[in-house]
């Protein structure tokens, strides 16, 4: 705001001098100057007068000769200064017009835009660097879920195509560098934004999100970071200074391939709790036992050949670099795009292909060249461009890893659910039968459709029916948060309680007998109803105690005080 | 010598001496005050403030801040005179003149700060 004046008066300096010069001038030659009145006796032009008739024939208006019709000595003199004047104001109003389409000034104009709605956003937000494809989509994501978002993206094409959809018109964009400071001290850094809870760096540049990262972990290191990166080295380097969540997308979609050949079941689930709520269940899949080949061993293929080798499946590498076939043995040389190559490399007994090179129609065409070759393989193909959405999903593979829909996926179930990668760690850890158990028990309420995930935080207003509880000599545990409250027999809701954190104490699936208390920490999963009827029993007082002692509780302080007078 | 620094100086110190100018004199005989001159510092007050716009440091926001003064005085002091004159039925009487006076006086102490700031400044510049 304060720019905006000072820029404003720097600029009028010059104009506005000349006009009051130019102005007051011409306001003291008509006092000199003695006019005539009807009678043709000369009177004295008075301040008043000539003040108005210089402003009214500067600014072209011209209501005519006042007071009286003036004298050739006055005409004259009128003529002389009638053109400074208006060329005084059409310099002034022609610098104003100019400081207005100035970019130097729409630019503070636009901070100044930004710096006042990120402090008008209520409740909680995220600081969005980049908002591409992948932008796009955390950020409706984080809407569905009320959180909003501040957004810094260095396309000024992306933010005018933002401003014109409906979903995102709302929200506080700016053009400009995402690394610089001042900008993101503006969006959420500053200590005095409380509700700001996190910064996702998702820009196409691992090395601009590393600085991101860096930036935010300095200025506001309570402040959770999410950024993306795709090679090991930006990984570890982001760890290092402590970076909440590197998201790398290969390692991702390796780790998961990994779950996918060594534990169905816990790859399932895994898939169950991160696709987008609503979408139909997928079934288990089983990659194929036997040989396989990659085809590319980039920033991609190297991880998936790693995987492999993990798991201990035999592998062929096809690449176009002589020294990445040279550290292989057994490898061949050549783009993986002919069949020449390919049934070098034994593609009619291999199980399955990975392309994996980083352009997307080569991708499309090792798959198609490979599955003329031998339709019963298994295909796993990378995918760079989001563009290419529709010729993949043509392409037969059977699994696609989607750079930024990976990316989008991780940092969403992190930002909205932070308690699901805790969950997820010890998903993998575990063995088989746990894994089993959350499957058995998801699919008993889930009627073939992926789950919502909420966590419910013991705290404020939804410590009310707890409070109440203690008050009365009740306890409150689990079973009763997971039957509706409003029904006249307990019904059941269709949920799952993954995880219940206290302090730095944590439970997988908590037997139902679990007493709740207050500052308890719950992660379900389940469909949506479920989650609006649990919030409804914690934030009515009488509720929860009305289930917990089978009897129904008066709601108002009067009536419950006489209850409790009866009961003693 | 700076030219622009010659206009500043220039303008600051007009304004106090146009003042002073209409200032002086019987505070209620209107023979010691004449208008053209409190329209004159007028304009010139008007000039030295915009003069001093667009500086951001400490000793520029006190500098605008009196001249902001003085123009804010000396308008109320024309317009109370445009009043009378040709509004008014009494026409200008001694007591109006005497309040549009002493408004042009308050006028004449910021720009006494003003020109005192601009000295204070100037001797306190090393060569």
């Amino acid at each position: 705001m304060n720019d905006i004046v000072w820029l404003t008066m720097r600029r009028m300096r010059t104009p506005l001098i000349i006009m009051i010069l130019v102005y007051s001038f011409s306001v003291f030659g008509m006092l000199a100057i003695p006019g005539q009145d009807e009678a043709g006796n000369p009177v004295q032009v008075g301040f008043l007068d000539a003040t108005y008739f210089v402003a009214i024939m500067a600014t072209t208006i011209g209501f005519g000769e006042i007071p009286n019709t003036f004298t050739a000595a006055q005409r004259l003199y009128t003529y002389a200064i009638l053109f400074p004047n208006v060329i005084a104001w059409l310099y002034s109003i022609g610098t104003i017009i100019s400081l207005f389409v100035d970019p130097q000034f729409r630019a503070v104009l636009a901070l100044s835009r930004f710096s006042r709605n990120v402090r008008r956003i209520r409740g909680d937000y995220y600081i969005v660097c980049g908002f591409g494809y992948t932008g796009r989509m955390i950020v409706a994501g984080l809407l569905k879920r009320g959180i909003s978002a501040a957004i810094i993206e260095r396309e000024e094409k992306i933010i005018q195509s933002m401003k014109l959809s409906e979903d995102f018109a709302h929200l506080p964009a700016i053009v400009g560098s995402v690394t610089d400071q001042n900008l993101l001290d503006m969006a959420g850094l500053n200590e005095e934004i409380r509700n700001c809870i996190g910064v996702i760096a998702i820009t196409n540049k691992d090395h601009v999100n590393l600085t991101i990262a860096i930036t935010s972990k300095l200025l506001r290191p309570d402040l959770p970071v999410m950024a993306r990166a795709e090679t090991r080295r930006v990984v570890h380097n982001m760890l290092s200074f402590g970076t909440d969540y590197p998201v790398d997308p290969y390692t991702i979609f390796a780790e998961r391939f990994y779950l996918a050949l060594k534990s169905p079941a816990k790859y399932l689930v895994q898939d169950w709790l991160i696709s987008v709520p609503g979408t139909r269940l997928r079934e288990e899949m089983r990659p194929p036992e036997g040989r396989w080949i990659v085809a590319g061993v980039g920033r991609f293929g190297s991880r998936m050949t790693a995987t492999l080798d993990k798991a201990g499946v035999e592998c062929t590498v096809i690449d176009v670099h002589p020294d990445r076939v040279k550290e292989r043995p057994g490898s061949v040389l050549g783009r993986g795009t002919e069949a020449g190559t390919l049934i070098e490399a034994g593609v009619k007994d291999a199980v399955g292909i990975i392309a994996g090179t980083g352009d997307d129609v080569d991708n499309l065409s090792i798959i198609m060249t490979a599955l003329e070759l031998n339709p019963e393989l298994f295909v796993i193909a990378r995918q760079e461009s989001p563009r290419n959405d529709d010729l993949f999903d043509a392409s037969q593979a059977d699994l696609v890893a989607r750079r930024s829909l990976i990316v989008a996926r991780r940092i969403l179930a992190v930002a909205t659910t932070p308690l699901l990668p805790v969950f997820n760690e010890h998903l993998v850890h575990q063995d088989e039968s746990f894994a089993r158990t959350v499957e058995n028990r998801l699919a008993e309420v889930l009627d073939g459709y992926s789950p919502g995930l909420w966590t419910i935080d013991i705290t404020g207003e939804r410590a009310e029916s707890v409070r109440a509880a203690r008050q009365e000599g009740v306890r409150i545990r689990l079973e009763h948060l997971l039957v509706n409250s409003r029904t006249l027999t307990p019904e059941r809701l269709p949920c799952v309680c993954l995880m219940l954190e206290r302090g730095s104490a944590r439970e997988f699936l908590p037997e139902p007998g679990q007493e709740l208390l207050k500052g308890d920490r719950l992660l379900f999963a389940g469909r949506g109803v479920a989650r609006r009827e649990m919030i409804f029993s914690l934030t009515e007082p009488a509720a929860l105690v009305s289930l917990a002692t089978g009897r129904p509780q008066p709601r108002g302080i009067l009536m419950r005080k006489l209850a409790r007078k009866r009961a003693n | 010598m700076n030219f622009e620094k010659v206009v500043f100086g220039f303008f600051i110190v007009l304004a106090l001496t146009l003042n002073f100018g209409f200032f002086v004199g019987d505070i209620d005989n209107p023979d010691h005050h004449h208008a053209t001159e409190l329209g004159a510092a007028l304009a010139v007050s008007l000039i030295a403030t915009i003069i001093k716009f667009g500086d951001r440091s400490q000793m520029g926001a006190v500098l605008l801040a009196t001249s902001l003064v003085a123009d804010l005085q000396l308008i109320i002091a024309a317009f109370v005179w445009g009043w009378a004159a040709n509004v008014s039925e009494t026409g200008m009487t001694s007591e109006i003149l005497a309040s549009i006076v002493s408004l042009s006086g308050g006028a004449l102490l910021a720009n006494l700060v003003s020109v005192t700031l601009l000295l204070a400044e100037t001797i306190s510049i090393r060569r």
